[in-house]
């Protein structure tokens, strides 16, 4: 037997304790009453001879549970055969799960992280299983449990390492958390075959915060799975890095400025930073850098004016040992362009009329260059309209033309403003007539049963902003539109009356409002309605998107649309191939894409994940947290001989647990004791009273 | 014939373990008594008659009775007849009934021998026709009854005497001055204690009774326990009057307290020879009759010293 803590077996000194006490005379709490104490001298008490100790009996039940107490607490084991060479019937599984993210970087990680996986390999016993996976946004075999079994076991130590070689950390972010899920089924899957051997997956990490080992939450893991962490430490101590403001309604008015938020990890020893423009070639700062001061563990926005200089579409921060996430690449925001041609007859100024409150409702932002172009009745036409807003009653030549560029695909809202202009809506329509007279509402209409699906209204789905009835009509046309069969019906008056009707003409659309926004026939132009009505209808009618939000590298990209072909290439010169067919590509490093397609050249700036910039290392029970087991002992595994012994030992020790027995048996003896010491103090106070009776 | 050599065999002796268990205490001195009568041939005790002192002159507010007529017959003069003294003996036993007498780990209690002790000499003395009073104390003067004659008298005695212990101390001396106080006719005092006390005020008490013209003679009840310290084990002692405890090993204590003890009631024997009273140390394991003996044997004495 042996002891995992021996310096508690010092406390068998204690059982000197008892064998003192019965030596000692035991101070009664007898009492004899005596005549009078005047000749009495109170005595010591004093040891009596050894050879008169008494209670033989309790004495050695009292040093028994004493001494069992000392060896239960000095953890007794018996020791095993080494579990580490026991071979189960089929051996360990071991799933090796290399961080291959951004973060990893920084300098020395790497190679640190192949010599632990190595380490790793180079532990493995003959009959183990052994896969190893690199992950960093996404998991990727490098080597599959099937091809470690059909490799030489003299040979699989440099299969891993070559195929490590030819591994290099990316630009993607981590999902730990997703790495995680897919090693442990990885595990699971006994490949045909039951494994009944220990299941463990090795994390070669360097463990960073932005790890998103959150997914975990909810995820039940695996029984007999457990985790060994390899944490990599980072040689250097600073990391700060560089995310981009996405640019807000608020922030609209001040376009002249890019802001990026600088942020420095917790562990960081560094505090001062410059911020400033750099080309996407690198090389020093154009223009003037800001100097900024940061303190660890916090982050400052800094604002930035916007380039001049060409070729400056970066902003790049110095003053950090790790430079892997230390540029963010800024496309300035192209505005987009969106015509409204306005047919109508009256003076832009003329309060009362359409248009004058049509040019206040689209006055264009640093977003979108919107211009409302009214052409005399001579000059032809333009080109490109994005939306053509009809009040004019139509001659039929004018009808018709503009039917040809409905059929095209464009869009045209009408807001007849009598009865005859809506009438001679009919040709633009294909109808032959278009049944309409005036509508009169005794008091005053309103929009109701309003279709919150359709694109023109959906914004107003919410509850709280689907209100319409505040928006009184005077006046509207009373239309007839039970002869054109397509027409979608978006919001009738409170009568029953079609108010919004869609006509789909060819590729395009005809928008009919029954009533105009002139504050003759209603208080549409002075709601809060107006606006977003009209962007939604600006959108309706193929006015460009905006832009999704910033993308990160690993993030899909849409290059072309369908049919299309798309050529991509990185700024620097490097194209990307894109596999034939494809519409999409997914950037493998930061940087600036110019996308070209059929239709148009867009450029977008890929940056780095943000939360990779995170790299302090999580809290240690972060996993522990999220369910998984870690297996803490062996991540502490000691290099010594000595010490795995020690480790030996503990783990024999836990799995025995002996000292459980040890006090169980120090607890029975302890009620033997209590029992026999109560009959021998009422035996002895029996017989005391017998003799004072 | 000596009394000395009549002395009652030993085994004709009552053990006194055998006679605290008569309940009476009446019965228990007369058992004593009359054992020890039936020991005597000769009874040395006649009763003393009325003692013929003086004449002295008729003053008027005199008695009558004791006018002496057969002088005035004779002589024509008014005398007046004075007496010794109406009875033949007025004996006071003044009895201690503190707490530390009820000590008897041996079955008789020294307040119970006491008791029976002075229950023996009353009745003894009653059976010869004296007066006989009684004083109880503990650290105060009790009951007292004035020496009287009568039969029932000797029944309130008893009954006075068969009252517990109690008291939560000993105070020797002032019992001893009421004595000396309340009893102005020459008599015999009886003192009967365990003397556990302090011994200060003793001999001024026992001096101040002697100079009254009492006679005295004292008896010092003690347990055999006390005179060995025969208990064994270590234990808290617990003094039956004060309450105080002390932690004691017999063992080592014995040496000590005997020495002490000892001191103690040589120096009782002491203050006792100087003054010439008659000292009895009594263990409540010896019988009553050697008692009752002793202190008749030492009024013999006392009597013949006197008369010579």
């Amino acid at each position: 037997m042996s002891f995992l803590t021996p310096l508690f077996l010092l406390g068998g000194i204690a059982l000197a304790l008892p064998i003192l006490f019965h030596l000692i005379r035991r101070t009664t709490r007898e009492r004899t009453a005596f005549s009078s104490l005047m000749f009495l001298e109170p005595s010591p008490p004093r040891l009596t001879q050894r050879s008169r100790l008494e209670h033989w009996l309790l004495l050695l039940l009292r040093c028994l549970a004493l001494a069992l107490l000392a060896l239960g607490f000095a953890r007794p084991f018996f020791k095993e055969a080494s579990t580490e060479a026991k071979p189960a019937d089929g051996g360990r599984r071991v799933v090796v799960l290399v961080d291959t993210s951004a973060s990893m970087r920084r300098a020395g990680l790497w190679d640190e992280a192949r010599a632990r996986v190595a380490a790793v390999v180079r532990t493995m016993q003959p009959g183990d299983e052994v896969a190893v996976y690199a992950f960093a946004r996404e998991v990727r075999p490098l080597l599959s449990f099937g091809e470690w079994t059909t490799t030489l076991a003299a040979d699989r130590a440099a299969l891993v390492a070559a195929r490590l070689a030819a591994e290099s950390p990316g630009w993607t972010g981590t999902e730990l958390g997703r790495a995680l899920m897919v090693a442990a089924e990885a595990l699971g899957e006994g490949e045909g075959r039951p494994t009944s051997g220990p299941r463990e997956i090795v994390l070669v990490s360097d463990l960073q915060a932005g790890g998103r080992a959150e997914s975990l939450q909810g995820y039940e893991w695996p029984k007999g799975v457990t985790v060994r962490v390899e944490t990599l430490a980072a040689k250097t101590g600073t990391n700060a890095g560089l995310q981009l403001i996405a640019e807000s309604a608020e922030t609209e008015g001040q376009a002249a400025a890019v802001r990026v938020r600088l942020i420095n990890a917790p562990d960081a020893k560094r505090e001062a930073f410059r911020v400033g423009w750099v080309r996407t070639t690198g090389g020093d700062f154009v223009g003037e850098p800001v100097a900024t001061y940061v303190p660890p563990g916090q982050s400052r926005v800094v604002a930035l004016p916007v380039a001049t200089a060409d070729g400056a579409q970066a902003i790049g921060l110095r003053g950090d040992d790790d430079d892997f996430d230390n540029t963010v690449y800024v496309v300035p925001p192209v505005p987009l362009r969106a015509s409204v041609v306005y047919l109508g007859t009256e003076r832009a100024e003329d309060a009362t009329q359409p248009l004058f409150f049509l040019r206040r409702a689209l006055p264009g932002t640093a977003r979108m260059a919107l211009t409302v172009t009214v052409p005399s009745a001579a000059a032809p036409w333009p080109a490109e309209a994005t939306l053509w807003v009809v009040t004019e009653t139509l001659t039929a030549a004018r009808a018709g033309a503009l039917r040809e560029r409905v059929l095209a695909g464009q869009t045209v809202l009408a807001t007849p403003p009598n009865v005859a202009a809506a009438a001679a809506l009919a040709p633009l329509l294909g109808q032959p007539a278009l049944p309409v007279e005036e509508g009169r509402p005794g008091n005053y209409a309103m929009w109701a049963e309003i279709d919150f699906k359709h694109p023109l209204f959906s914004a107003f789905a919410d509850p709280r902003y689907g209100d319409f009835t505040k928006i009184h009509f005077w006046n509207y046309r009373k239309l007839d539109i039970g002869g054109v069969s397509d027409a979608r019906v978006l919001a009738r008056f409170d009568r029953g009356d079609p108010a919004v009707v869609e006509f789909p003409v060819g590729k395009g659309r005809v928008v009919l409002f029954a009533a105009g926004w002139n504050p003759a026939d209603s208080q549409l132009a002075v709601s809060s309605k107006f606006v977003p009505l009209l962007l939604a209808l600006l959108e309706l009618s193929g006015s460009p998107a905006n832009p999704t939000g910033p993308l990160a590298v690993g993030d899909t990209v849409a290059a072309a649309a369908a049919g299309e072909t798309a050529t991509v290439t990185l700024a620097g010169g490097a194209a990307v191939s894109l596999a034939a067919g494809a519409r999409e590509f997914v950037p493998s490093a930061p940087g600036i894409y110019a996308i070209a397609n059929g239709v148009r050249r867009e450029t977008r700036a890929v940056n780095l994940d943000p939360s990779e910039s995170r790299t302090a290392p999580m809290a240690a029970d972060e996993l522990e947290r999220l369910g998984v087991p870690l297996a803490r002992a062996a991540a502490a595994r000691p290099a010594t001989p000595a010490g795995a012994a020690v480790l030996q030992g503990a783990e024999a020790e836990s799995r025995q647990k002996l000292w459980r027995w040890f006090i169980v048996a120090t607890l029975i003896l302890l009620v033997g004791e209590t029992l026999l010491a109560g009959r021998t103090a009422r035996r002895r106070t029996a017989g005391a009273g017998a003799l004072n009776s | 014939m000596n009394p000395e050599t009549s002395r009652p065999a030993a085994t004709a002796l009552i053990d006194p373990k055998a006679l605290m268990e008569i309940r009476s205490l009446e019965l228990r001195a007369r058992a004593v008594v009359e054992g020890f009568l039936h020991g005597l041939h000769r009874s040395p005790f006649h009763g003393f008659s009325v003692e013929f002192t003086e004449y002295r002159g008729y003053t008027p507010g005199d008695d009558l009775r004791y006018l002496d007529w057969r002088v005035l017959a004779r002589s024509d003069r008014h005398v007046i007849k004075k007496f010794e003294d109406e009875t033949n003996l007025r004996c006071h036993l003044v009895v201690d009934q503190s707490l530390s007498m009820a000590f008897g780990p041996g079955g008789v209690t020294k307040a119970a021998y006491a008791a029976t002790l002075a229950a023996t000499l009353a009745y003894f003395l009653h059976l010869q026709g004296d007066a006989i009073g009684l004083l109880t104390f503990d650290e105060a003067v009790r009951d007292f009854l004035p020496a009287r004659q009568r039969s029932d008298h000797l029944r309130r005695l008893m009954l006075a005497l068969e009252k517990p212990a109690g008291g939560r101390a000993t105070d020797l001396a002032a019992p001893l001055e009421r004595v000396a106080q309340l009893v102005r006719r020459r008599g015999l005092v009886v003192l009967i204690s365990d003397f556990l006390a302090p011994l200060a005020e003793l001999e001024r008490s026992l001096l101040l009774l002697a100079a009254g013209g009492q006679e005295t003679a004292v008896f010092q009840v003690l347990d055999p326990t006390e005179l060995t310290l025969g208990f064994e084990r270590p234990t808290l002692f617990q003094d039956v009057e004060s309450g105080r405890e002390l932690y004691i090993d017999p063992a080592t204590a014995r040496g000590g307290y005997l020495e002490k003890i000892t001191a103690h009631g040589a120096a009782v024997a002491g203050i006792c020879e100087r003054l010439g009273v008659g000292f009895t140390r009594l263990a409540t394991d010896q019988p009553l009759e050697l008692a009752l003996l002793e202190f008749l044997q030492r009024r013999m004495r006392r009597k013949t010293r006197g008369r010579r």
